[in-house]
């Protein structure tokens, strides 16, 4: 009797809630933050005054120490509105987990605490302009001098970075170790020599705020590292395994809302003197996304049950959903425009968005192809 | 002092409705906290927030409403009421064993909704009130407390008043009276944790709804749904308008 | 007996009065005994010259206590008249007023209420009525026992025709304490209103797309010129342009009017649950996909700072041809 599906009385409310914000104020201004590429900050703030910013903060620090299932609720429910809003809280959450992992309570204090107190976010920084999926390989340096490290080089692709109190910057302390010489640190944004370039003409998320950061000799006390100064590579795997999940979840709100608005048009439309809903063709693709909606949702679920169950099967499921639900999701927003037909490729419909939205899903926080890696290594590491 | 808000529990008007062998079923549809109860809810977390005292949300309805119930404590409202009945129960019979309730909590004002979005009845308000001896406010647009009586604005039929009440009294919101905020993540925490008392309808004595619903039908209006585009020449596509309400729909 | 609460304006009978008087005729067909009426507050006794012809008696109350409306007292007058009648069904208009005081009038007279019904009768001791519920989606069916105080919906029923002169009664009702609990302090006059927007049999509602307060002076100029009324979106509500009382939707008033002008908004499932029984309407939105197209009978896609005008002219053209 152990197995049960249901949610509890409290995420049920969450997700009411979620549902109700998404709905009332996220998706009516996607469209106008996507074509402008403006970051809706005052949602941000409405998004930390319903507490539903950055809920995995410790309750030591100040927080509500909410896990992957709860953040997997809230994922659904804006990625329905807007993937590319979505972002924003998702990437803060990702900046917040190495110091969840590997900080030290004092740390969470520190770097935590603040993140409760007024709107702020968090940011990870890992990718460079020379390597995104061959993390061990990053060119980012740091050099102890004292009680200071002294952190240079350029990041890239990074959200949140500069709207962020800080970065939790991956370097190394010396590239000929690979992954055993990369430390984690947290860099404040105020720090000096810490400068930002806005990335420009994205296909999509356009809501979410995306940033090279260039850190020019920048002093950091040896009290911001996290772990010591092997674990570093570690710290980012151990991320990853957790915050690929609400990317999964975030593609399921966008597959939900293709099939939502695929199924109203089918209705609507009409063709040779019936509602286009009436044709098999239609309706398969409306079974078709249906299916991946699902089993999507319930196996992301599943992923974010573990994770915060502790189980390391999460490893490998966090894998399976973040690139199971991306595909599907691209699938369901590529059916949905083919549904709507023309007008499924202007922008006078939501759809066309879902698919420029949701190709992101297949690319960031590991490649769907890493994903791949990351899930046969689990199948043959058993094996061995 | 005290604040009562009496809530319910009614489908999503964005939901779609259903009918099963002539009575409406809810099975499977999305249940809020009524929005015009929404209004009543804010009002006397407002007067707390401001005045200090207890804001208490008390219902009639199935036990599902206590989910309504638990959104109403997560915005902000310190405990909850919930006399328990299945079924379709009459506002008069409803307001009968509301009254019992109220007597006992003994607040000093009562809100509740304008309009009910299930039933589309105005009466639970003002039936409560005459349960209990105490004036009615309906369609209330502003409300401040002042010298220990009421000062609130409302609507009528045409035109609106301003009307100073004695205390106890009960009002019946409605938009602009307030802009409710939303449940919060903390709030649906701490509201776990919140006191929800139930009482059986039956043991407050109440007797059975004196109204039956007997059939129930979806209501579907065919349109016509004629469109003229009148994007280049909005002059001619006017008269045609006007000519086709005149001579085809005989209403001008 | 069946007691009619006559609605009136201080010098004549509102129409809801009449159609108050068609089915408390059709109720005491079974019911048995005559259809009396009451008429309460300023004027009451000029009004019932006109009433007595409608009704074999007309109950008036008037006086210093029921110059201005409460509920409680409207409440009181018509239990009074109730008693004197021996009435087993009173009918009153379901104005928000009146929807106001029959609660307290049911409740006091262990009655059923009835509300806001669009058609009623009764077979052999129980009253049946239709009425929409689930914010106007659903059409039901009730029935109750006697006796029962059942509100009438607005514009759903014909209005009676003068069936020979009754007699006029003056009641006179004491106030008790509760009564006397509320004071009217102020009153506020609608602005643009001439007509009632719940009786109005043609409403002209405008949405956000109006663009500004000031364009809502074409909207009162279409319906003064059409004898209507003016509605507003919610939208319009909170952007300052127009007060409460014309709010059309499920958080403001449900109107039924013989003819609905929808223009300038998009039309969302709130707004159509105060609208969507009108028997015609029209809508014109400068957006092809508006859903308010799909809920109307007539709609011209354009820009409404070029239809309304051509259509306020055409409109005038057909007034005076």
């Amino acid at each position: 009797m152990a197995l049960d599906f249901s949610l509890t009385d409290e995420q049920k409310q969450l997700q009411q809630l979620a549902r109700r914000f998404a709905r009332e104020q996220v998706a009516p201004v996607a469209k106008e933050n996507d074509e402008q590429a403006r970051v809706p900050w005052e949602l941000v703030e409405q998004l930390y005054e319903i507490g539903l910013l950055n809920i995995s903060v410790p309750e030591a620090a100040g927080g509500l120490g909410l896990g992957l299932v709860e953040e997997v609720i809230i994922g659904e429910e804006l990625g329905w509105a807007d993937m590319g809003f979505y972002t924003i809280p998702m990437a803060s959450e990702l900046g917040i987990t190495p110091i969840l992992l590997a900080g030290s309570e004092e740390q969470q204090k520190r770097f935590l605490g603040p993140l409760t107190e007024r709107p702020s976010l968090a940011a990870f920084a890992l990718s460079e302009p020379g390597n995104g999926s061959d993390a061990a390989a990053l060119r980012t340096r740091a050099v102890r001098d004292g009680d200071h490290y002294v952190i240079s080089g350029t990041k890239m692709w990074i959200s949140n970075a500069k709207e962020a109190d800080f970065n939790v910057v991956f370097a190394t302390l010396n590239p000929e170790m690979r992954h055993k010489g990369v430390i984690a640190i947290v860099v404040e944004n105020d720090r000096e020599g810490v400068s930002f370039n806005k990335i420009h003409g994205k296909m999509g998320q356009r809501a979410a705020p995306t940033y090279e950061i260039i850190y020019d000799d920048v002093r950091v006390p040896v009290e911001n590292l996290l772990g010591d100064e092997q674990s570093g590579f570690k710290i980012a795997m151990l991320t990853l395994d957790k915050t690929r999940i609400p990317v999964a979840a975030g593609s399921v709100g966008v597959a939900r809302r293709a099939l939502d608005e695929a199924a109203k048009y089918a209705l609507e439309r009409e063709a040779f003197g019936r509602p286009i809903a009436d044709f098999q063709a239609i309706q398969f693709k409306l079974a078709n996304m249906k299916i991946g909606l699902e089993t999507a949702r319930i196996y992301t679920l599943y992923a974010a049950w573990l994770a915060d169950r502790g189980d390391p099967a999460h490893i490998s499921a966090s894998a399976v959903a973040k690139a199971y639900a991306s595909e599907i999701a691209f699938e369901a927003a590529n059916e949905a425009i083919q549904t709507l037909g023309g007008y499924g490729y202007v922008n006078d419909f939501p759809v066309e968005k879902l698919l420029r939205d949701v190709k992101l899903n297949q690319i960031y926080e590991g490649t769907n192809e890493i994903q791949r890696i990351i899930i046969a290594r689990d199948i043959l590491r058993a094996l061995k | 002092m005290k604040y009562v808000a009496i809530i319910r529990q009614v489908p999503d008007g964005e939901s779609k409705i259903k009918v099963e062998g002539g009575q409406v079923d809810l099975s499977g549809t999305t249940m809020i906290l009524d929005q015009m109860d929404e209004y009543a809810v804010e009002e006397i977390i407002r007067l707390k927030e401001q005045h200090d005292g207890e804001a208490v949300v008390v219902a009639f309805g199935p036990e599902r409403t206590e989910e309504a119930m638990r959104t109403a404590l997560a915005m902000g409202a310190d405990r909850g009421v919930l006399i328990t009945a299945a079924g379709y129960v009459d506002p008069i019979t409803q307001a009968a064993a509301l009254a019992k309730v109220l007597a006992e909590e003994a607040p000093d004002v009562v809100f509740t909704g304008g309009q009910q979005a299930d039933w589309d009845s105005q009466a639970l308000g003002a039936a409560t009130a005459e349960a209990l001896g105490w004036p009615v406010i309906t369609w209330t647009t502003a409300f401040e407390l002042e010298d220990g009586k009421a000062k609130a604005t409302h609507d009528l039929d045409e035109g609106a008043e301003v009307v100073r009440v004695e205390l106890p009294a009960v009002f019946t919101a409605q938009q602009g009276l307030n802009e409710p905020r939303y449940p919060t993540l903390p709030g649906i925490m701490k509201a776990k944790k919140k006191e929800i008392k139930k009482i059986d309808a039956a043991e407050l004595g109440v007797g059975g709804s004196k109204v039956e619903i007997v059939e129930q039908r979806i209501m579907e209006l065919e349109r016509k749904g004629k469109v003229i585009d009148g994007t280049k020449e909005p002059a001619a596509a006017a008269a045609e308008l006007v000519k086709l309400l005149h001579e085809e729909a005989k209403v001008l | 007996m069946v007691l009619v609460v006559l609605d009136h304006d201080g010098s004549k009978l509102r129409k809801s009065a009449l159609e108050g008087v068609t089915r408390g005729r059709k109720l005491a067909e079974v019911l048995g005994g005559d259809v009396v009426g009451l008429l309460i507050g300023p004027g009451a006794d000029a009004v019932a010259e006109e009433a007595k012809d409608y009704v074999s008696k007309v109950y008036t109350v008037t006086g210093a206590d029921f110059e201005t409306y409460t509920a409680e007292k409207w409440a009181k007058a018509a239990q009074a008249a109730a008693a004197a009648a021996g009435a087993k069904a009173v009918v009153a208009p379901a104005s928000r007023t009146g929807r106001s005081w029959t609660p307290r009038l049911a409740y006091k007279l262990d009655a059923a209420l009835l509300e806001d019904t669009l058609d009623s009768w009764a077979e052999g001791d129980k009253v049946f009525a239709t009425k929409y519920s689930f914010l106007n989606r659903v059409l039901e069916k009730q029935a109750a026992g006697l006796p029962a105080v059942i509100s009438v919906k607005p514009n759903t029923t014909p209005l009676a025709e003068p069936a020979g002169a009754g007699t006029v009664e003056p009641l006179s009702v004491e106030l008790g304490e509760l009564e006397r609990k509320v004071e009217v302090l102020e009153k506020i006059v609608e602005s643009g209103g001439k007509v009632s927007l719940t009786e109005a049999d043609v409403v002209v509602t405008g949405g956000r797309g109006m663009g500004s307060a000031e364009a809502f002076g074409m909207i009162e100029e279409f319906a003064d010129l059409l004898g209507g009324a003016v509605g507003a979106t919610r939208a319009v509500i909170d952007a300052g342009w127009r007060p409460y009382s014309e709010q059309i939707g499920q958080t403001g008033k449900t109107v039924q009017p013989t003819i609905y002008f929808a223009l300038a908004l998009s039309g969302a499932v709130q707004h159509q649950a105060g609208m969507n029984k009108s028997k015609v309407v029209v809508a014109v939105n400068k957006d092809p996909d508006a859903p308010i197209f799909k809920e109307s009978d007539y709609g011209v896609v354009g820009d409404i700072h070029q239809v309304l005008p051509a259509m306020i002219e055409e409109v005038k053209k057909l007034k005076s041809a």
